[in-house]
């Protein structure tokens, strides 16, 4: 950066800006092949088990003929990775595409960097071994605007992705707030992220008799009272099996799956170590015992009784970690839908994502984004944000896999478009909710697009459009 | 099987003070006072008085009340366990106190500032967590925000809903009835303010689906009984009130306020052995019963302790409760004094005084030819429940 950037006026900076806005880049050979590892680093990331991507047998049979690779993963093909940005330049040698502008406004003081959205059209779904070129031109660079997050520009790119044969395969809008760290309107610092800076919740009195099972919640396991000699279960513990009259107790590890037996929303009296609402919950475990608990990222209104839940072991605060319970993920759908199941207004089941550190971790490299924010907390923090929070190809992939869960392996998306509000935080739970907006028959093709919200505790992190095709007999 | 005592013994004086939300005196002043004026009541005097009987959770101590009150030598002195579930509880240890010759005369007291000074609805906090049994016990709900009695009962109000279809609206009837009765009665802390189900309704959410008016008032105040055998009891100036049965009940799988463990938690199997009890002991059964005293802390466990004690089957009680069959001219007029809803929660045992005045036609609900009375005690922990009758 240079002090001649930094002395710029507004003026002077969006007038530098918009010279480049229209200006292509010339197309750029990506620097991998499309690729199973790459698939496989996503799929593990997002957790996708569409068995399109990595099983090579049913891919065989499938619609695709072979193993593809998720759509979402469109742009990851294109990041330039850890390596710094090349330089972008127009068929005539100036500056052009991306580069240039985050350059700039960096210079000038909008270091910060958050995407607000994009929109993938596919062409054809990418198949291990082809290599793709991308060409970008930037589209629009917003005046100055003073958003929640601080002072800053809005700018707009649109990508084209070609084939080695030169044909192409999809087409990318992307939407970027480059702002001033600490210019913001909301209090984004470290006691904004509920849960984390609060009160200890109260502690569990721990005994003897009970010391396995809180044990067992510190090592993320649920682990349920067994009798070594006739295999009872006792939940809470005894120190005697009233079945058989055995001493000898052990315990199971539940796998974390059961139903909602009852359950009650807590409003008064209300005590700062808590956040209300307050769902407590008694879960019935599928291994035969009930637990007290709390249902989390699920709205009070929406709890129902009979309700699949799964285990979410979570730190409530630094020094307790609870078997707490979030909606069970709705079982992946394994024959695909087809379009005359689908009509207007039908809903698609809720679905939680834990957001885990991992998760934006993994999700993060997985698509080839090396920003700090979304894996080094003290540099977030830095950049004006309480935590790492997830990019946007990491929304991008789960909206993929939870629209993929719901339809089917073989569903082919023609459309992703998404718009980012709240950032997904870890510790907080992401939960997808979705509803069929239109069907049609297109050239003999079913087509069919879905809203997609995802929701966290701070409000709508994700809203998505997608336009899918199914199978019409 | 049928207990020695059924029948044997009788309650002869009952006295209380008054109810309110802040006493402006200490808790051994409540308890002196109300024993003071059930001895009175029983035509008895301090120094006759050698057996005491209270609850675990009594904050005073038996030997304090006994000094003030000028009673001399106690042969008998003993507490029942498990707060409103030792309402009939108390009756029953005094009357086998009677009845066996440990004392002569067992006064039974509760007392407690429970509004002005320690809240039960406030909370289970700040506790230290060393690991006591009951520590151990709140160690299963405390650390996820299930701090309340009333977030342990609407646990079970929940899945009774889920499981027989029963509204909030059934629940609001209790209230409603209750504070009907509470409304004629001018000991009660409601006198004069009758609700209706709207205003049930549109009372805040406690913890849903409780109301605020499922819930019953947080109390200063105490009360007292005294128990003597029935044929002592006749020689004293009040018609005794026969203790035809009293019964305590903790059932298989029983916790404390959250039994939530059992195949099916929509009954109160612990009140069922009560039921069993005193059916059994008294070969009466829920027709020969011309009122009844209901615990009701919480409206929805009231529903269950009907089809316990086989007033309508079970997953019935909300058509048995919507017919009016609680209500003064009902089948079974309940909680004539306005119930802890409407009168005052003093775990119960101003409810079993109540029952008394029943039997004496001394309610100020008074329900036409009472001979027999249910009363019961504190659901959700090891209960009690008794029989009082009119003598022979």
């Amino acid at each position: 950066m240079s002090d001649d950037n930094k002395s710029k006026t507004p003026d002077a900076l969006l007038a530098a800006l918009r010279r480049i806005v229209g200006v292509a880049t010339e197309p750029r050979v990506t620097r991998d092949d499309v690729n199973q590892a790459m698939i496989r680093h996503w799929c593990d990331a997002m957790e996708d088990n569409n068995p399109v991507y990595t099983d090579p047998a049913f891919a065989a049979e499938s619609v695709h003929g072979g193993i593809v690779a998720p759509p979402a993963m469109l742009d990851t093909w294109s990041m330039p990775g850890l390596a710094p940005r090349p330089r972008q330049e127009s068929s005539s040698g100036e500056e052009a595409g991306m580069v240039p502008v985050l350059n700039q406004l960096d210079a000038a003081g909008f270091t910060s960097v958050v995407a607000a959205g994009m929109s993938h059209e596919y062409h054809r779904y990418l198949k291990p071994g082809d290599r793709l070129t991308i060409s970008q031109v930037i589209t629009s660079v917003s005046d100055e605007k003073q958003t929640a997050l601080g002072v800053g520009h809005f700018f707009t790119t649109e990508s084209n992705f070609a084939d080695q044969q030169g044909n192409s395969v999809g087409r990318m809008e992307f939407s970027i707030l480059k702002f001033k760290p600490g210019t913001g309107t909301v209090n984004m610092d470290a006691s904004a992220l509920e849960g984390l800076e609060k009160m200890p919740r109260p502690r569990p009195a721990i005994s003897r008799d009970t010391k396995f099972f809180w044990d067992g919640v510190d090592q993320g396991e649920l682990r349920i009272q067994k009798c070594n000699s006739c295999d009872g279960l006792h939940h809470p513990p005894v120190v005697r099996c009233p079945g058989c009259g055995s001493y000898e107790l052990g315990y199971l590890v539940s796998q974390g799956r059961g139903t909602v037996y009852s359950f009650v929303e807590v409003h008064h009296p209300q005590f700062p170590m808590f956040d209300y609402p307050l769902v407590g919950v008694l879960v019935e475990l599928e291994e035969g015992t009930r637990i007290i608990s709390n249902l989390v990222g699920v709205k009070p209104e929406d709890v129902e009784t009979g309700m699949p839940v799964e285990l979410a072991i979570e730190a409530t605060d630094p020094g307790l970690s609870l078997p707490l319970f979030r909606r069970a993920r709705p079982a992946r759908r394994e024959s695909t839908l087809l379009f005359a199941d689908l009509e207007p207004g039908q809903e698609l089941p809720p679905c939680p994502v834990a957001i885990s550190r991992t998760l934006i971790v993994a999700g993060a490299m997985a698509s080839r984004d090396f920003q700090d924010v979304h894996h080094d907390p003290d540099l977030a923090k830095k950049r004006g944000s309480p935590d790492t929070f997830m990019n946007i190809m990491t929304t991008s992939g789960l909206t993929n896999r939870y629209v993929t869960d719901w339809a089917g392996p073989e569903v082919i998306f023609r459309k992703l478009s998404l718009r980012l509000g709240v950032p997904n935080f870890p510790g907080d739970t992401l939960t997808y909710t979705g509803q069929v907006q239109s069907t049609a028959l297109r050239d003999g093709k079913g087509v069919v697009e879905l809203l997609v919200t995802g929701t966290n505790k701070l409000g709508d992190h994700v809203t998505a459009t997608v336009e899918l095709e199914l199978p019409t007999p | 099987m049928s207990m020695s005592f059924a029948g044997q013994t009788a309650v002869v004086g009952i006295g209380a003070t008054e109810f309110s939300k802040n006493s402006g005196r200490s808790i051994l002043r409540l308890a002196v006072e109300c024993c003071e004026a059930a001895i009175a009541d029983a035509g008895l005097l301090p120094e006759q008085i050698d057996g005491m009987v209270g609850f675990t959770v009594e904050e005073n101590h038996e030997i304090d009340v006994a000094r003030s009150l000028g009673i001399k030598e106690l042969t008998h002195f003993s507490r029942i366990h498990h707060s409103g579930g030792a309402a009939c509880g108390t009756l029953h240890q005094a009357a086998m106190a009677v009845h066996t010759g440990a004392c002569k005369y067992a006064l039974v007291y509760r007392a407690f500032n429970e509004r002005s000074e320690t809240r039960f609805g406030a909370g289970v906090q700040g506790l230290d967590n060393a690991p006591t049994p009951i520590m151990v016990d709140f160690g299963w709900c405390l650390p996820f925000g299930l701090l309340t009695p009333a977030s342990w009962v609407a646990m079970f109000a929940t899945r009774y809903m889920h499981q027989y279809g029963a509204t909030s609206e059934d629940f609001g009837r209790i209230s409603v009835a209750d504070r009907r009765h509470a409304a004629t009665n001018p000991a009660a802390f409601f006198y004069q303010q009758a609700i209706t189900l709207e205003d049930h309704q549109a009372s805040r959410w406690i913890v849903k689906p409780l109301h605020l008016l499922d819930c019953c008032q947080e109390s200063d105040g105490g009360q007292a009984l005294l128990v003597t055998t029935l044929e002592r009891a006749r020689d004293l100036p009040n018609e005794p009130v026969v203790i035809a049965s009293a019964a305590q009940g903790s059932a298989d799988d029983q916790q404390m306020m959250k039994s939530y463990y059992r195949d099916d938690i929509t009954g109160i199997p612990e009140m069922g052995l009560c039921a069993r009890q005193l059916w059994n002991d008294t070969g009466l059964g829920p027709d020969d019963m011309q009122a009844a005293i209901i615990y009701d802390h919480f409206t929805p466990l009231v529903l269950p302790q009907l089809e316990e004690f086989g007033f309508c089957a079970v997953g019935e009680a909300k058509d048995f409760i919507k017919d009016g069959n609680l209500e003064l001219g009902g089948r079974l007029p309940m909680n004539t004094n306005g119930g802890q809803l409407g009168e005052a929660y003093i775990h119960g045992m101003n409810g079993v005084a109540e029952a008394v005045r029943l039997v004496r036609g001394t309610s100020v609900n008074q329900v036409p030819d009472v001979s027999n009375v249910l009363v019961t005690g504190g659901t959700a922990v090891p209960t009690s429940a008794a029989i009082l009758s009119r003598a022979g």
